[in-house]
């Protein structure tokens, strides 16, 4: 099966710079592989069995990152709108999935680091979506079988037709590919679309993020002081508690 | 540009970490045709790097040429000033001079910034650019480097560039060095403030990309040796301290503290006021001067910029960057017709330092070579700082009582200060000869 895998398109939300009036910036941060990325990439090299896995990407560097991990050639998408615009970026995925003839299914890391990707992409290919996959195999019959994580339950479907499978990483990545693969990697064919050539001009794509809040933070507890010893013990005990001492 | 290697090699040259000394001596060689792979640890050039600061960037036009129009940079520096602290009280010489804007000798940079650039300059160049990868070990056959081994890989070349800063684990493999003594090495703690381009303008006293630079001495350190700064960047400030290690180490103080301590300063303070703090991170410095000069190659290797020892901390100025990018383009060529005759050996690559004496690169550090014992004077960092405050004070504390001469009035200022004369002179001509 024809198999395309989506890396380095999403950023890091650990890199972002939130400031003290919880404005969101990314100053000079490029978009990174994300720790799902290498598990969707494992999966696609073993539902392929041998045919055709591409990469596509949307990130500018080293593009190379998909071919070191088995991708026969990647398609860079040039001058996407970003993180500005999620609707606009899978749409443009999705057209650059359209224009490659007899896809069986688009591999992606999940969508924890950015929601709206995901859905425009499969809603845009008009294909079904599984979110949470770890695990996919193809039948003798050429039938999909895809594990998803559910909360505890772990959920087997059978699939037909191509599909978007959102892959969620459950290990870090255990064959890191070393200098010489990724050498060899940048040797493979790269095909540059410009994200103009692959929207459509006549639709205002918006996806706006509209706020952010931080994080709750448990109360504050406070020790009375009227006897110090035991306010000291309290304190020590406290921080015991949450592990700073 | 071709950058296949040749036969029995994976590439020409493999230069090891992306900062300035790295990027220049890549592109230089790339620029020449030959095969240059460049590693750097960082997950991308100048990811690794919180750094930043005054770039004496004159030998960047040999080295890049149209550097200043094109490279990321902040300020043109037109002001330098030098400031000596006391708890309450400051003293500063402060110089400006427009001839400073017109010949650009110094600029503020953010090497975030700069070092991206710089390797994306070298890609243009056709360098092999390959971020994500720390070089764990120099390969060496028959006491010849051979290339590098990084993760379980080993890749082979005519010559390995280490540029791998002032840890240089490279060198210490080699046995090019030893681990440095405490008294080379000074720990940077610095913070990126965050404030409006008119706001940076007003409270220094600029205009367009104009700059400030400050070095700062005495409290800054809680008298310890080492010092303070605060660079104008476009849109933020540099500011931190440099503390040697061995003194701090002594102290039991804590570099961190002495950071804060140093920013909430009244001087100080009065320039971050309503800043936002948009890094914050630390680094060694080596500082030894000449002295932690060592041999610079190796039969198949040569050693460039920190790695190679060559920082110079004047007091008034910390240079590193121009020396690393000096020696970049020294090694560059020897390692240009190295490569050009086939002949790696040793007594080819000496030909590197031997360019280097003559160039700024070794000459500066011979010109300063005591300038790290002069710093070493502890009354550097506090007695002269107070002296002076005092000195000050007396002329300008016209409180009704007769006013005296200069003269008698730093005497006075000399006598209630531990100082003594004598010394004072020769710390004061030792200063001027070593600087
Ligand atoms: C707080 C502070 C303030 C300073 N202020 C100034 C100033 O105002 N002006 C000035 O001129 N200089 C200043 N310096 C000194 C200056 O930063 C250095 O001299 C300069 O960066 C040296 O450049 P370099 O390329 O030799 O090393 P670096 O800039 O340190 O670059 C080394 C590179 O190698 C990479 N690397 C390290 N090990 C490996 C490995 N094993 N494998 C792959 N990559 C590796 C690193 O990630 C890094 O990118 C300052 C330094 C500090 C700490």
């Amino acid at each position: 099966m024809k198999i395309v895998v989506v890396f380095k398109w999403a950023r890091n939300p650990l890199d972002a710079r939130v400031s003290a009036d919880a404005a969101v910036s990314w100053p000079g941060v490029k978009l990174a592989a994300s720790d799902d990325d290498p598990a969707a990439m494992e999966i696609a090299v073993a539902l392929a069995a041998g045919d055709e896995v591409v990469g596509l990407t949307i990130g500018d560097g080293d593009t190379a990152w998909a071919a070191a991990r088995g991708a026969a050639r990647t398609v860079v998408v040039t001058g996407t709108p970003g993180e500005a615009d999620s609707a606009a970026t899978g749409a443009a995925l999705a057209e650059a999935v359209r224009r490659m003839a007899g896809v069986g299914a688009v591999l992606i890391g999940d969508s924890a680091w950015d929601y709206a990707v995901i859905s425009a992409l499969a809603g845009r290919l008009g294909w079904p979506a599984v979110a949470g996959v770890t695990a996919a195999a193809c039948s003798e019959q050429g039938e999909l079988r895809v594990t998803r994580r559910l909360g505890a339950a772990i959920q087997v479907l059978a699939a037909a037709g191509p599909v978007v499978l959102a892959v969620t990483a459950s290990r870090a990545e255990k064959n890191v590919p070393g200098m010489k693969e990724v050498l060899a990697a940048r040797k493979k064919p790269a095909e540059k679309i410009a994200a103009a050539d692959l929207l459509d001009a006549a639709i205002a794509y918006r996806v706006q993020t509209q706020g952010t809040r931080f994080p709750d933070t448990p109360p504050a507890r406070v020790i009375d002081g009227g006897d110090p010893r035991t306010a000291c013990e309290q304190l020590i005990a406290a921080l015991r508690v949450e592990g700073v001492i | 540009m071709d950058t296949t290697a040749t036969a029995e090699v994976d590439f020409d040259v493999i230069v090891a970490g992306a900062g300035i000394a790295g990027s220049v001596t890549a592109y230089r060689l790339a620029l020449q045709g030959h095969s240059v792979l460049l590693v750097e640890r960082g997950p991308s050039p100048g990811s690794k790097n919180l750094s930043g600061g005054v770039f004496y960037c004159r030998v960047m036009e040999e080295a890049m040429p149209g550097f200043l129009l094109s490279a990321p940079i902040e300020r043109r520096i037109t002001r330098n000033c030098l400031s000596f602290l006391s708890a309450s009280s400051f003293v500063n010489l402060d110089y400006a001079d427009d001839r400073l804007a017109q010949s650009v000798t110094a600029v503020s940079v953010l090497r975030a910034k700069l070092d991206e650039w710089l390797a994306a300059q070298c890609e243009e160049a056709g360098v092999m650019l390959m971020p994500g990868v720390r070089v764990d070990a120099l390969i060496t056959e028959d006491g010849r480097v051979t290339g590098i081994r990084a993760g379980g890989d080993e890749l082979s070349a005519h010559v390995v560039v280490a540029a791998d800063g002032v840890n240089s684990l490279l060198c210490r493999q080699a046995g090019v060095r030893g681990p440095e003594p405490l008294k080379h090495l000074a720990v940077g703690v610095k913070s990126v403030i965050g404030l409006p381009r008119r706001v940076i303008e007003e409270r220094f006293n600029l205009s367009g990309d104009n700059g400030a630079a400050y070095a700062i001495v005495g409290d800054c350190t809680k008298d310890l040796g080492g010092g303070g700064f605060l660079y104008t960047n476009l849109e933020s400030l540099s500011v931190g301290v440099v503390l040697r290690l061995d003194d701090l180490a002594r102290s039991g103080e804590s570099s961190a503290e002495l950071h804060d301590r140093f920013l909430t300063h009244p001087a100080t303070e009065s320039f971050l006021r309503g800043g936002e703090l948009l890094e914050y991170g630390c680094h060694l410095v080596a500082e030894g001067g000449l002295a932690m000069a060592h041999d610079l190659t190796r039969p198949g290797l040569v050693v460039v910029g920190d790695a190679a020892g060559l920082t110079l901390n004047t007091g008034f100025t910390v240079r590193g960057m121009d020396l690393a990018a000096g020696s970049a383009l020294a090694a560059a060529g020897v390692v240009d017709s190295a490569l050009k005759r086939g002949d790696y050996s040793q007594e080819a690559l000496d030909a590197y330092p031997r360019e280097l004496d003559k160039i700024f690169v070794g000459q500066d550090m011979r010109t300063f070579r005591r300038a790290p014992l002069f710093l070493e004077n502890p009354h550097m960092y506090g007695d002269y700082g107070r002296l002076l405050s005092d000195i000050m004070y007396g002329v300008y504390n016209l409180d009704t009582t007769p006013r005296r001469h200069l003269a008698a009035g730093v005497g006075d200022a000399l006598k209630n200060s531990p100082l003594a004369l004598l010394p004072t002179v020769r710390d004061a001509l030792a200063g001027v000869r070593a600087l």
